[in-house]
Order: C-alpha cells, then sequence, then structure tokens
C-alpha cells in the first residue's frame, strides 16, 4: 500500500462503530525501517495512533479497538514526529553524498507497516536501504 | 571508484549527517602535507538557527564526499576550526593559500595563476583525499593565453604562497576538462617516475 492512497483515510472503534478520526501521516523509523505510528486529524483525543494499537489495515478503514487508542505523542516515539522526520517530498541522498530525488510516494506492508519501498520520479529505492530521515534529506544506502 | 572535483565547488556544500540533518556547511577547504591533499574543512552554520559558526571536520572524520552533500555519522564529529588547521599543520600543511599563486615551472617559465585545485576522492571512506592538480589560468607559455586549463601536479610539491614549483614536463599534460584529466594526471607521474 502506499502513503498517497491510506492518506485521508477513515479510523472506525470497532466497539463503538464510530468512525473516529482520519490519517493525515504516518510516523516512520528510520531504524526499524517501518511505520510505527499514524498522525490522525479529525479525532477528540489526540493525533497519534501506534501502529501497534491498530486492528485492521484495510482498504475502506483502519479499525481501532477504541477511540482512546488515539493519544498525544506516546513516550518512545516523540523523537520521531513532526515535520522534520516526514518521507514524502523529501530529498533522497546516499551515504555517499549523492542526490537521487525526492519522494514521491512510500510503498509499505498493511500488514506489519515495514516500509517496502520508496518511490521518485527515476524509479524506487527499496526500504531495506533506509538508514536516516531528517530536516533536510532521506539517507540512503547506495544501490 | 575515485572521482575528481573542484574545490571551488565545495563552497557552501551541506554537511549531512546519517540521520539526515545538515549541521553546517563548507566554507573552506583546509589542505595539509605540503598542499597534497585535504586535511579537512572549515564550516559555516546552516540557516537562521545555525549552531556554532565557527568549527571544523577533519577529514578523517568524513564518511563519504558526494556531488550534493559531505556525509559524516553525525553531529559529534565536528570539532574546532582550529583542531582541522593543528591535524593539518601537524602533517607539514604549510597553511598558505594557493589561491592566486604563480604556477611556475623550475626552469622558470610562469604557466598561470591558480584558480582552483582538483581534488580526487576515492570511494567511500577513503584514505586520503588527494589534491591532484590545479587549474590555471593560463599565460603565454601555454600558448592559450586567458583560458582556464587544468595542470597535473606531482605527488610532492613546493608552494610558498607566492609561487609553486612544477616539472617543466607538466606543461606537456594539461587538461582542458575533467574528464580527461584523470588520466592526464597518472601518465604526468609515471613520467615523472620514470625521470628519475
Amino acid at each position: 500500500m502506499r502513503f498517497s492512497e491510506a492518506t485521508g483515510r477513515k479510523l472506525v472503534s470497532t466497539t463503538s462503530a464510530e468512525t473516529v478520526g482520519k490519517i493525515d501521516g504516518f510516523v516512520v523509523d528510520p531504524q526499524r525501517r517501518a511505520v510505527v505510528a499514524i498522525e490522525c486529524k479529525k479525532t477528540d483525543s489526540g493525533d497519534i495512533l501506534l501502529w501497534s494499537d491498530i486492528v485492521g489495515f484495510g482498504a475502506d478503514a483502519v479499525t481501532v479497538n477504541d477511540a482512546g487508542a488515539i493519544t498525544e505523542a506516546p513516550a518512545g516515539i516523540d523523537a520521531l514526529l513532526g515535520k522534520d522526520h516526514h518521507l514524502l517530498g523529501k530529498r533522497i541522498l546516499s551515504s555517499t553524498g549523492d542526490e537521487l530525488g525526492k519522494v514521491g510516494d512510500v510503498e509499505f506492508d498493511p500488514e506489519s507497516g515495514v516500509v517496502k519501498a520508496l518511490n521518485f520520479a527515476e524509479g524506487q529505492i527499496a526500504g531495506a536501504r533506509l538508514i536516516g530521515v531528517g530536516s533536510y534529506a532521506v539517507v540512503v544506502t547506495p544501490g | 571508484m575515485s572521482r575528481l572535483m573542484r574545490t571551488s565547488e565545495l563552497h557552501k556544500r551541506p554537511v549531512v549527517t546519517m540521520g539526515g540533518e545538515d549541521v553546517a556547511q563548507i566554507k573552506d577547504v583546509v589542505f595539509a602535507a605540503g598542499g597534497g591533499a585535504v586535511g579537512g574543512f572549515a564550516l559555516a552554520g546552516r540557516g537562521l538557527f545555525s549552531g556554532p559558526s565557527d568549527c571544523g571536520l577533519v577529514w578523517g572524520a568524513v564518511a563519504a564526499l558526494g556531488s550534493d552533500a559531505v556525509m559524516i555519522d553525525d553531529e559529534s564529529v565536528l570539532g574546532s576550526s582550529e583542531s582541522v588547521l593543528d591535524a593539518s599543520a601537524g602533517s607539514g600543511g604549510s597553511g598558505g593559500d594557493v589561491m592566486g599563486s604563480q604556477a611556475l615551472t623550475d626552469s622558470g617559465v610562469d604557466l598561470g595563476k591558480v584558480v582552483d585545485v582538483i581534488i580526487e576522492v576515492q570511494g567511500p571512506r577513503g584514505s586520503q583525499c588527494d589534491a591532484i592538480g590545479y587549474e590555471i589560468e593560463a599565460s603565454e607559455a601555454l600558448g592559450t593565453k586567458g583560458t582556464r586549463v587544468l595542470i597535473p601536479l606531482p605527488d610532492t610539491l613546493a608552494a610558498s604562497g607566492d609561487h609553486l614549483m612544477l616539472p617543466a614536463a607538466a606543461k606537456d599534460f594539461v587538461s582542458q576538462d575533467l574528464a580527461g584529466f584523470g588520466a592526464a594526471v597518472e601518465a604526468f607521474r609515471e613520467h615523472l617516475s620514470q625521470g628519475r
């Protein structure tokens, strides 16, 4: 699944069957090369949903047990939050210091959250090559 | 894999950590080993919230020097700008600026004025970053007065800040562009070693 197609998808609680929010963005841990949380909007409580609290990542909705799973920045991932750690639109630098392009989209596994690939105009970079995501660039190992 | 670069291109190139943060940018290239190698970089801060502006980066701490960024492991490898100058001086750096000095052959012919330094970057974590040539504004002696040409350097050379001494043969190995320059440098150094 791609970030672009999943963004805006509704979050539904399995206990109340109500829509509790919408996907606004993704929090990626470059060390684990995986999506570790989802940034939400239109929620009642906070705006972060940990990946581990997701019941199902479906084609039409993402389900959670309870709206309470969406909280203010939980401990442990606050260092990964914010625009500085977003991937989309950021320049891609190889660890040799060469710019490869800009991140157009990110493909991830909806089961595990693992980043499978970074898409950019000139092609695709395997998610396993991801080293770091910072305010200036997404750093990947050379191909 | 090695590649050639002009040091003037390095100016303002960002210094980026493997975590993707641009922590500084290159202000100046510091040469070591009598001008024969890059000893490190003097850095300037980046942007409005730039940190300490007076810092340096020794060549040994550079993970890679690419065409778009200088890669380092993390911010902890940055030192003071003095540390770079000290480290370079310790290895025999003159500290003098070669830009603008006159390239003289050992036979006393003025080849032109130095306007840029060409360095050779080895693959990732290259052991050394050699200065392999100079770009000079050619004098009459080269027959292409006023144009910029690339001239290879021997392994070791003498430079005073005013003059740069080159073997007379250097003018037979002049290149017009970087593409063929690597081969010209090799041929030149080969030629020198045979002459000894």
